[in-house]
């Protein structure tokens, strides 16, 4: 099998604004998967609507299963969800971050096993993030910060990465740093991950499937390539942008 | 003319233009600040102003009755002003956030009625005009009043005319605003100093008059009134009605038997509901409640050594103080056959004085872990207000009630204002913070009725004064073993649940995405504060601010885990309270003091000091 998430005429109101209007969509599996889109386009929407975070209309399926069967415990071992701008991990240690996401397995009053500490530290240093174990989460950069919380979402052993802007609190530099970060955790460990971005250039760059939402509709659903066209790009942000071609062969959008 | 043509010109129709020109002055003064603070839940009692004036008033009548002499306006405005900037001062630093701005308030307002409460019980015999004064009575004997309330109003009106458009502008918020070339501060300082003046006048003249500011406006809001001009004519008008409707009322209830019965009673009865009403509908896009307590607060390695010391520390006070005593004439310490004589007759209060501080300072630790707002305390859960109310209406209903019945009664008030809070925690996506509001509606609408309550002048008000003050000289063994065992299960619960109190604090997304049951959760932490504070008010009474003191201590002493800090927070809590009690035993010895009341005493600089520290 390898749709990973099975969305059927998902509809999402608000009082007074309709805020996804009938999105049917299969996204794929082991992807890196862009969610873009102008600002109200529904796209954080629809990534809460898959981390079960809103109430939705019509079916979504995840890994083949409703997600109302799902069993809040069993959701959070396959799958973690990362809200936008994560609030300050007031006084707490980073190997003390990392390890709430042993929740899902032990529970409010289960014993924090050898077994959980040994998924701590792997994800830790999957994450790069070994050295600063013993430090204040406050007292760390954005870009370090922000891998923390990825580092949490592996301790989790989710196989499936909900992300709402991970990158937008960040200068240029670290957003590459936490992007290239996010496709190896992809490619090596046949992780997925669902990404909500800002940039299309980034997009573009780090994902390898790319979902366009424009007032709540899918307005493209297909590889970045689909993407870097002047068309694609003004049906989706109504902006005239210029493609224009680096070196390498990768195409990089700008307004025109 | 003859009797009944006097009390209806000097008397009944006074009365009447009062309750308009007063309702009128509230309205306007809860529109402007409103519009001032963008704060839909902003108005002269919740942001403290008029229990400042309360306050002045009776120290004043009290301490130093001769100032009376030039009459009660400038000592009611001197304190509505010092109250209001206090309260500014902590929202300034904090960003005006709405309910931040709130919480601030009416942990103002409960300090000044706690510290008024403790004067008043002290010299008895201005309590009954004092308590009506409290109430908000509208009774009139001439129209001086009229005429002195008339020309504020005008002048008020006035200026919120020529504030207007500024304050149009300020609605874009400061940056806005300040762009536009608009001197922000002078804008904020003239609305303020306007709406202090309005309602510092009702209070001077009327007394404390509840809410009246919070529903013109609203009311006027749901009416469909956008612009700020419109708002304000029609909320000065409507608070007007209100004022009036809210008299009628009171007198056709009360009829001539009852005309001392406070309308401001009535009026807070009104409030309660409102605010819970409103709290919904408050406007997500205000600046975030939440905030970093004081800057990055250090953190212990080892916290081992640090809790055996406070727990050391603990039992040596206690084993200090039961043997140290005031004689007539000095001090003595205890040989070991005295020892032996005063520890049975000491021990159950100091038992129950350490459990009630451990239950507080438990229920205050998860409570400020729970909305991340560090000002968030079990006295301002509502559960202490909705307690004393029980108390009330069991001392007035019965004619001798026992023990038990007043047990049964505080467990009951306190259990129903816990559910109206808990209920709020079932709303889908309702931020922690604005629980918080749901329980100072409940402690401000039990405080109007108690208020009322006491206006009676009955001699049983003094059996509830005296309770809401607190006392520990009553309880025997059974009851401080019972506050213990209360105390301790709270304790292993909290700390039990300490991996909710990790997770909570990261907010809605993350606790969610953690499999966090986000209702359950806030609910049974939420319960189990309730139970704790509770248990502990039957004993200290409403107020202690230990809940919110020793919290704060653990957390400054280096406890940053959730167990730890829970455990350093209720010794801390034990400790204080236990010296507290040491305290009102000897301060006024041979009398003693209320030990409730004592604490309060010890915790309000700490509050304000707290308030003005802020954010950095």
């Amino acid at each position: 099998m390898t749709t990973l998430f099975s969305i059927n005429d998902l509809c999402v109101d608000v009082p007074g604004r309709r805020l996804l209007e009938g999105v049917t969509l299969d996204l794929p599996r082991n992807r890196v998967i862009g969610l873009i889109g102008h600002n109200g386009s529904g796209k954080s929407t629809l990534l809460k609507v898959l981390a079960r975070q809103i109430a939705s209309t019509g079916s979504v399926q995840f890994e083949g299963t409703p997600l109302p069967d799902w069993s809040a415990r069993e959701y959070a071992r396959r799958l973690a969800f990362l809200p936008q701008s994560p609030p300050s991990a007031e006084g707490m240690l980073v190997r003390e971050l990392v390890a709430l996401g042993r929740y899902p397995w032990h529970g409010a009053l289960g014993r924090f096993s050898p077994e959980d500490d040994a998924y701590v530290r792997v994800a830790m240093a999957e994450c790069g993030i070994a050295p600063f174990a013993d430090r204040l989460v406050d007292t760390l950069s954005g870009g370090e910060r922000q891998r923390c919380w990825l580092a949490m979402m592996v301790a989790q052993q989710a196989s499936t990465l909900l992300l709402d802007e991970p990158t937008s609190a960040l200068d240029i530099a670290h957003a590459v740093e936490v992007m290239r970060l996010v496709r190896k955790m992809c490619q090596d460990r046949q992780r997925s991950a669902i990404v909500v971005l800002h940039e299309v250039n980034m997009a573009a760059r780090f994902c390898d499937h790319i979902v366009a939402l424009k007032d709540g509709r899918i307005a493209l659903d297909g590889a970045p390539a689909d993407l870097m066209h002047a068309e694609a790009l003004h049906d989706i942000f109504s902006l005239r942008m210029e493609i224009l071609t680096r070196g390498d062969g990768q195409r990089v959008a700008v307004p025109a | 003319m003859s009797l009944e043509q006097i009390i209806l010109a000097y008397g009944m129709i006074p009365r009447g233009v009062i309750a308009l020109v007063a309702g009128a002055a509230l309205g306007l003064s809860g529109a402007i600040l409103q519009t001032v603070l963008r704060n839909p839940i902003a108005d002269p009692t919740t942001l403290g102003i008029s229990s400042g004036a309360q306050l002045s008033l009776v120290l004043t009548t009290i301490l130093a009755p001769d100032l009376l002499m030039a009459g009660r306006w400038p000592i009611a405005m001197s304190g509505a002003v010092l109250a209001a900037a206090l309260v500014m001062t902590a929202g300034a630093r904090r960003a005006f956030a709405p309910v931040t701005m709130v919480v601030v308030g009416m942990l103002v307002a409960l300090t000044a009625s706690a510290i008024a409460t403790a004067v008043t019980l002290a010299q008895g015999e201005y309590l009954l005009s004092l308590v009506i004064w409290n109430g908000g009575s509208l009774v009139q004997q001439d129209w001086s009043g009229v005429q002195a309330l008339t020309l504020v109003l005008s002048l008020g009106g006035a200026a919120a005319a020529l504030l207007a458009r500024p304050l149009r502008v300020l609605s874009l918020g400061i940056e806005g605003a300040s762009g536009l070339g608009l001197n922000v501060a002078a804008v904020r300082l003239a609305g303020i100093a306007v709406a202090v003046a309005l309602a510092g006048a009702v209070s001077a003249e009327l007394g404390l008059i509840g809410f009246v500011g919070l529903a013109g406006p609203a009311l006027a809001r749901s009416l469909g009134a956008r612009s700020i001009p419109e708002r304000l004519v029609l909320s000065t008008i409507l608070g007007a009605l209100i004022l009036s409707v809210c008299d009628g009322l009171v007198l056709i209830v009360a009829g001539t038997s009852g005309e001392m019965f406070p309308t401001g009673a009535l009026t807070g009865l009104i409030g309660g509901p409102l605010m819970i009403w409103l709290l919904p509908r408050l406007r997500g896009s205000t600046p975030p409640g939440t905030e970093a307590a004081e800057g990055p607060a250090p953190r212990r390695d080892r916290p081992m050594p640090l809790l055996l010391t406070l727990l050391a520390m603990l039992l040596a006070a206690a084993m200090l103080l039961v043997g140290i005593g005031r004689v007539p004439g000095g001090w003595a310490i205890l040989d070991a056959q005295s020892f032996a004589d005063f520890l049975p007759m000491r021990l159950p209060r100091l038992i129950a004085a350490a459990s009630a501080g451990a239950a507080l300072a438990t229920a205050g630790a998860i409570l400020q872990r729970l909305t991340g707002n560090p000002l968030a305390s079990p006295e301002v859960l509502g559960v202490s207000g909705g307690a004393s109310l029980g108390f009330a209406i069991v001392v007035y209903a019965f004619a001798a009630p026992s023990g038990a019945m007043l047990y049964a009664g505080t467990m009951t008030g306190g259990v129903i204002a816990l559910a109206v809070v808990g209920a709020y925690v079932f709303r889908r996506d309702m931020p922690t913070e604005r629980i918080l509001l749901a329980g100072i509606a409940v402690s401000s609408l039990a405080s109007a009725v108690l208020s009322a309550m006491m206006a009676s002048g009955d001699a049983k008000s003094w059996t509830v004064l005296a309770w809401l003050s607190g006392s520990s000289a009553t309880v025997l063994m059974p009851g401080a073993l019972g506050l213990l065992s209360v105390a301790s299960a709270i304790w292993i619960a909290a700390v039990a649940g300490r991996r909710w109190l990790a997770i909570l604090p990261l907010g809605h997304g993350v606790s969610a995405g953690l499999s966090l049951p986000l209702r359950g959760a806030r609910l049974s932490l939420i319960l189990l504060a309730g139970i704790a504070t509770g248990a502990a008010t039957v004993l200290v009474g409403p107020l202690s601010f230990v809940g919110l003191m020793a919290p704060h201590l653990a957390r400054r002493f280096g406890l940053a885990l959730p167990g730890l800090h829970v455990t350093g927070a209720a010794l801390i809590g034990a400790l204080l309270m236990t010296l507290a009690d040491f305290g009102a035993r000897m301060a006024g010895f041979p009398y003693e003091l209320p030990l409730g009341l004592f604490a309060s005493l010890i915790g309000a600089p700490w509050l304000f000091w707290l308030i003005m520290r802020g954010q950095r």
